[in-house]
């Protein structure tokens, strides 16, 4: 048996995949964002100024500084790197957020926020921040994610990894 | 208690490989009937297995620190309970209860014998039991001990790492992480595990069918209980997660676009569109490709969504530590897609159902949309999820997407889908007239108009909150009017109900999706939040209410943590409605805290209360409170999606085909 071709579904199809590419494309066009370092940043601060960036860095403790009435935060973070090889290289995510916390020389950027300051906000945690670098040299977080290392379990101590 | 776990979960593993080696045997000669000796020996070593899995509980429970597994999630000021919910509170333990779970569904179905039996679908299963076991064996095993060496120097190992070790016992843990110390932790993970495992056996049986026969027949009846019970526990397991997130702060909200509340989205997804294709196959017999092709991607998509929660690729509040699992999860996953791939092509041609589209409205079109717009929304989220990876994979530098780009993306697909859901009911099996239509769907769409103009009075302005009001109560009186209808039909009522269970099932099903839209709408679109600084008798407005600040409190509930709360008096002009405590849990040994959220529940809404900051000497305290009407209904829809599900799958399949009938009958009018 010979079909004919089905052409009212091929155009419902068309129709359908036409509209899901435009949708992924005009929705990925406005909400993508760069995914950098702390030092990449600083190295291209007049280039990146304004665009909508994503960051991800080492909190400094002692930097937090938190004003709960207009929920109005702000905190320092120090570089580690983007590469999830590198930091495994290097000895794993908690070893290098502490040595970039301990290391006064390593690039830091101050961070500005408006909201909730998340619980697991604090010394040599991993931050996640989305927003974009004003002109003042501050980045202007819309997004807080935190990622505690030991988010699930606390790791051995340093001495115990053979 | 090591020795026993250990060696009852190698033992297992091996009876594993004898297994594997039979029935590749059996297959060499052609023989698809399971050995009974197979069966034996995969009851044996499932019984092993399960003992292991004690043996490590029994390890939690009595606290033994020379497990390094125990040093990592116990301590002892840690409640029996969540001692026992630790086992997969850690990325080794988690693996390992999954690997039981897999064990526990594959020896279910092998004996109750309606599924997987056949040489080919137990092979396919044991292949991922030994996979997933073999990951805790070899790269995650919760049974590594802690060891001392003679200089005191310590290192964790299996078995003894040299010469004058000994096992060490003096590293206390720091125990679970505060955040996870909730009761949505008892239950979210082991129901969401027994979703995904679930959805192994009509995988493994599928793959079995398309080298056996091929030709999709009979295939969806013995598989329908078993993707039921799937979707019910992938649906459970899912809005328990969003339930416990929201219910504690730290977790983003009851949905976050986080990726792996994504990745576990895009597989109910799927199945979801499955069980409407499903349906198709057993009323009309067609659509048996599509079937197929969304068994095999619900599993396929479901290793993916464990690829992304343990391999820590991707950002996520859920990720586990960086993990050797990333790599061998992911050439397995290829493995498997290219096998499911290659299957369905070489099968293509047998399975074709000769269903050709007639109209635009039957409602088997209707149920193609569904599907396609299923499809389409996870294919949106399978674009987020892999977007980072990829641009990073081209440009070298990570581009991501925000939730955002979920919220535009996913929005209209999904108000299209609820849309068409709250009409589908009124349109008969193939080509309806719009006459009819018409006349069917007068008195919803009367009722559905008056909700809508209710909403825009008293409610809110915007379009989408009217918009989104009328569809659900266009849906749910389209659902209420089409009952009545059938069963004032009938003369008995009861026993109409009752023999259609599939039908009522699945509107209940449909009245729960409408009900998490109407708690969507609540949430973001109704909802009203103020925050400011108050000292004791202070009080603050928010929308109709008042919030009344009379106290903090401080306690030690344990020894571990202090319990700071603030005691707030909630008011409606004079009539006081009751109190809220939201606090700060203190860890003080791990300078940590948990925000405990203060909560007033009822049907119209939550008064959601969190403490941001507080002084104790100066008395005064920070308060951000928040009305989130409806959303309670989210929860109750998502119970009925359960309930709805469950009440379908006590409908027995033999008696299917006389309901079919029943069913073209009430629709007829």
């Amino acid at each position: 048996m010979k079909k004919k071709p089905n052409y009212k579904l091929i155009i419902g199809a068309g129709v359908i995949v036409l509209a899901l590419v435009y949708m992924l494309i005009a929705a990925s066009r406005s909400n993508t964002q760069y995914f950098i370092t702390v030092e990449e940043l600083q190295n291209q601060q007049s280039e990146l100024q304004g665009q909508k960036l994503r960051m991800s860095g080492a909190v400094i403790g002692e930097s937090i500084q938190y004003d709960p009435a207009n929920l109005d935060l702000s905190f320092e973070v120090a570089q580690i790197p983007g590469d999830h090889k590198l930091i495994a290289e290097m000895g794993g995510m908690a070893k290098v957020l502490s040595e970039a916390v301990n290391d006064p020389n390593r690039p830091r950027i101050t961070i500005h926020y408006t909201g909730v300051k998340p619980d697991l906000l604090k010394d040599e945690a991993q931050a996640i921040m989305t927003g974009s670098l004003g002109a003042d040299g501050v980045f202007e977080a819309t997004e807080l994610l935190m990622k505690c290392p030991s988010k699930y379990e606390s790791a051995l101590p340093d001495q115990v990894e053979d | 208690m090591f020795t026993i776990g250990y060696g009852a979960f190698a033992l297992s593993m091996l009876l594993m490989l004898v297994c594997l080696v039979l029935v590749a045997r059996q297959l060499v000669r052609k023989q698809l009937e399971i050995p009974r000796s197979v069966r034996l020996l995969t009851n044996i070593g499932f019984a092993l297995h399960s003992l292991s899995v004690l043996a490590l509980l029994y390890l939690q429970l009595s606290q033994d620190y020379s497990n390094a597994y125990v040093v990592g999630v116990i301590n002892p000021a840690l409640p029996d309970y969540l001692k026992v919910t630790a086992l997969w509170g850690g990325q080794a333990g988690s693996l390992f209860f999954w690997s039981w779970i897999i064990n526990l569904c594959l020896v279910i179905a092998l004996n109750r014998r309606h599924i997987l039996q056949k040489n080919w679908g137990y092979l396919f299963a044991l292949l991922n039991l030994l996979f997933f076991s073999g990951i805790s064996m070899f790269l995650e095993n919760p049974f590594t001990r802690v060891w001392q060496f003679a200089d005191g120097t310590l290192t964790a190992s299996l078995f003894s790492p040299g010469e004058g070790a000994m096992v060490y016992s003096g590293l206390i843990g720091q125990g679970l992480n505060p955040l996870l110390r909730h009761w949505g932790m008892v239950i979210h993970p082991p129901i969401l595990y027994i979703g995904f495992g679930a959805f192994l056996l009509p995988f493994a049986e599928t793959l079995s069918h398309l080298i056996v026969k091929g030709d999709g027949e009979d295939l969806i009846a013995s598989l329908r209980p078993w993707l039921l019970i799937a979707w019910i526990f992938l649906t459970a397991g899912i809005t328990l997660g969003s339930w416990w997130s929201y219910d504690v702060l730290g977790w983003g909200g009851y949905w976050a676009w986080d990726p792996v509340e994504t990745a576990s989205l895009i597989p109910w997804l799927v199945s979801t569109g499955l069980l409407h294709s499903m349906f198709l196959t057993q009323k009309r017999n067609i659509f048996k490709r599509i079937n197929i092709i969304l068994i095999l991607a619900s599993y396929l998509l479901i290793l993916f969504s464990i690829l992304i929660t343990r391999a820590g690729l991707i950002s996520s509040v859920h990720a586990f530590g960086e993990s050797a699992v990333s790599m061998p999860l992911t050439v397995f996953l290829l493995a498997f897609l290219a096998h499911s791939i290659a299957l369905v092509a070489w099968r293509w041609k047998k399975m074709d159902s000769g269903w050709e589209f007639k109209s635009w409205y039957s409602r088997d079109s209707l149920f193609l949309y569904t599907l396609v717009l299923l499809v389409a929304i996870g294919i949106v989220c399978l674009w987020g999820l892999l977007y980072p990876l990829v641009t990073q994979a081209l440009t070298g530098t990570q581009i991501t997407l925000d939730r955002g780009f979920y919220d535009r993306a996913v929005t209209p697909f999904f108000v299209v889908l609820v849309l068409l859901m709250a009409v589908c009911p009124l349109v008969g099996w193939s080509a309806t007239t719009l006459k009819k239509f018409g006349k069917r769907s007068l008195i919803p769409l009367a009722a559905a108009l008056a909700a809508s103009m209710a909403a825009y009075l008293w409610l809110s302005k915007s379009w989408v909150v009217v918009l989104s009001i009328f569809i659900v109560a266009l849906g749910l009186a389209v659902l209420v009017a089409i009952t009545v209808r059938d069963l004032r039909k009938t003369e008995k009522p009861g026993t109409t109900f009752w023999k259609m269970r599939s039908r009522y099932g699945a509107f209940l099903v449909h009245a729960g999706i409408l009900l998490i839209m109407l708690g969507i709408v609540g949430v973001e679109g109704l909802s009203d939040s103020i925050q400011g600084t108050l000292i004791p008798g202070d009080r603050m407005p928010l929308g109709e209410y008042g919030v009344e600040y009379i106290e903090l409190t401080d306690h030690y509930e344990s020894p571990e943590y202090l319990s700071v709360r603030a005691q707030i008096d909630l008011w409606r002009g004079d009539k006081l409605l009751g109190r809220v405590t939201p606090g700060q849990d203190v860890y003080e040994s791990r300078s940590q805290y948990v925000s405990i959220p203060g909560k007033r529940s009822t049907l119209a809404g939550d008064i959601y209360t969190i403490l941001l900051d507080y002084d104790e000497t100066m008395g005064y305290i920070s308060v951000q409170a928040t009305i989130n009407p409806l959303v309670n209904w989210m929860w109750i829809g998502s119970l009925f999606l359960c309930l709805g599900a469950a009440f379908s799958l006590t409908s027995p399949i033999v008696k299917e085909q006389a309901v079919r009938k029943e069913d073209e009958k009430l629709d007829e009018d």
